[in-house]
């Protein structure tokens, strides 16, 4: 093993699973409740907007999963619920705490483990080592594909790059959930920027990848190992997601949909020809028309379709800001508004009016003697920011995202692009 | 870490050009300069594309910063003495409710918002009471 070690090094650009332990911590049981119901098949996995999996606490406007992991080429497998699916990321990440699996590997380069970081928006972040698992989902499998087992270190502390002052979600309260589902347009966590056949051999500031055993040192990883969207991995059917949730309006205590893999490789993923198709910009984003304003990246107020959000987040100082969360909205009576959903540049020229309301968050939550999860009505502000369409804007839509580098459908625009 | 690439933890927000230069070395970054009647601008640029703004008043201080790319900005670099006050506000933001939303600080003395998904990240932070006469926080981009 030492000697295949080496060569890997020289060759500089691969890690080997095989060589250390995941870092995980006592393995506990699979946290039972909210979560996603059902393992699905073929190619439709079922979600659903149900609260999620923390006893006590409604996970608002999140739709939830189970993803199955297994011990690479084994079926050695564990099914874990509660993940959030999110097309605003990339790659799947789990709980340490909750993967009783015991056969899981890390990435490894000599006695140093390769772990991986993510930074949301929010200022929290996710800090856990890269290993390697076969996932299953539905009737799909994406083999030895590198996956973020989080948890934090024993032996050394996190980078202050990664934590970059800002919030800790290693556990399931602080998370809302046992993992997260990274399907949106990109196949790999960082891509290029991060692969030392493109950068020189100089991560990026701050570097999604560390090598780490006493302390640790920011990496360089080729596209192949880092984190990946489980879908791009798939053999078949890989090509990007469709999510469909049911029309709400207003609030529900559960709202059950499916995930669809694949987009023009099934009977049940053709593109509708009366679908909008929106090529994406160099950012993934697109153009968002509202009250006379136009949020895109070329003027820094890039909009967005996001299944993780929560909400949908957009700016308008008119409209009140609740006083105990000022997170969300809470007009005084609901607002019917309107947006234009078009290209950052025209590609396929398609435009599509957006409907839709926004009611006082408070009444929301405290209606349905506060066990609703799904909210159709729910958002807030995003002050200097542009449009951040998320979870709400998927109900009675099937929203297709199709991945970056994939085959897509003739007639379409090569990807990425969002469709509904 | 890559500590020793690092600069003495100038300010960067409220601080002056010195720190805008230590800004640069920390994100191995190239640096572009546009003067304007109101502000200085100053461009940093990393080789994985990731930008900040950094926005100079007419006495040489850093009023705002502004950010976009693949990555969220080294915070304690471009915030300075003011990262303190950004991480309490994470704080508070994540105590208010569970879910995921776009972050809005809002204080007397720093706002900081920041939006976006993984590999594109946008946000923006200033000092309010630093805002050279005429300049409105929608130029902060």
């Amino acid at each position: 093993m030492r000697k295949l070690l080496s060569l890997v090094i020289v060759a500089g650009l691969g890690f080997l699973a095989g060589c250390g332990g995941s870092g995980s911590s006592t393995p506990v049981g699979v946290p039972t409740g909210g979560g996603g119901g059902g393992t699905g098949s073929g190619n439709t996995l079922p979600i659903a907007v149900d609260g999620g999996p923390v006893t006590g606490v409604i996970y608002p406007d999140g739709a939830f999963t189970s993803v199955t992991l297994c011990n690479p080429g084994t079926a050695t497998c564990q099914t874990i619920d509660g993940i959030l699916v999110d097309t605003g990321s990339f790659g799947l990440r789990i709980l340490s705490s909750a993967i009783t699996l015991t056969g899981l590997q890390a990435l490894t380069s000599g006695s140093s483990t390769l772990f991986n970081c993510i930074n949301f928006v929010d200022g929290s972040f996710l800090w856990g080592t890269a290993a390697v698992a076969d996932v299953e989902m539905a009737g799909e499998k994406a083999s030895s594909e590198t996956v973020q087992v989080i948890a934090d270190p024993t032996t050394f502390t996190i980078p202050t790059e990664c934590s970059n002052n800002g919030i800790d979600e290693d556990n399931q309260a602080g998370l809302g959930a046992n993992g997260i589902l990274g399907i949106g347009p990109e196949p790999v966590d960082c891509g290029e920027a991060c692969d030392p056949r493109f950068n020189g051999g100089v991560p990026p500031v701050p570097s999604p990848y560390y090598l780490c055993s006493t302390s640790c040192t920011a990496t360089s990883v080729s596209i192949s190992q880092q984190v990946q969207n489980p879908v791009a991995l798939f053999p078949v059917d890989n090509n990007g997601t469709i999510v469909e949730l049911p029309t709400l309006s207003g609030a529900a205590a559960t709202e059950s949909g499916s995930l669809i893999f694949g987009i023009g490789t099934q009977t049940n993923n053709q593109v509708p020809a009366t679908a909008a198709i929106f090529a994406l910009d160099s950012e993934d984003t697109f153009s968002v028309t509202y009250k006379g304003m136009t949020y895109n990246s070329n003027n820094g107020t890039p909009s967005f379709i996001d299944l993780g959000s929560n909400g949908l987040f957009f700016p308008d100082a008119t409209i009140t800001v609740c006083t105990d969360v000022t997170d969300f909205f809470c007009p005084s009576s609901l607002l019917s508004l309107s947006a234009l959903n078009s290209e950052t540049s025209a590609v396929t020229g398609d435009t599509s009016t957006v409907d839709f309301s926004i009611d006082n968050a408070d009444n929301l939550f405290a209606a349905g003697n506060g066990a609703d999860a799904a909210f159709s009505t729910l958002g807030g502000p995003n002050v200097g920011g542009g449009f951040d369409y998320g979870l709400p804007f998927f109900y009675g839509r099937n929203v297709f995202t199709s991945i970056d580098g994939a085959t897509v459908p003739s007639g379409t625009p090569p990807a990425p692009w969002w469709a509904y | 870490m890559t500590l020793g690439l690092c600069l003495p933890a100038f300010a960067a927000l409220g601080g002056d050009l010195s720190s805008v230069q230590a800004d640069q070395t920390h994100m191995k970054a190239s640096l572009k300069t546009t003067t304007g009647q109101a502000y200085t601008l100053q461009e940093i640029k990393t080789p994985s594309g990731a930008i900040v703004h950094e926005f100079l008043s007419a006495d040489g201080r850093v009023f705002a910063v502004a950010w976009h790319g693949p990555s969220m900005p080294p915070m304690q670099q471009i915030l300075g003495s003011y990262v303190q006050q950004y991480s309490a506000g994470v704080q508070a933001h994540h105590a208010a409710h569970v879910g995921r939303s776009p972050l809005n600080i809002q204080q007397p003395g720093l706002v900081v918002q920041s939006s976006g998904h993984a590999r594109g990240y946008f946000g923006r932070a200033y000092i309010p009471g630093m805002l050279p006469p005429g300049v409105t926080p929608d130029q902060i981009r």
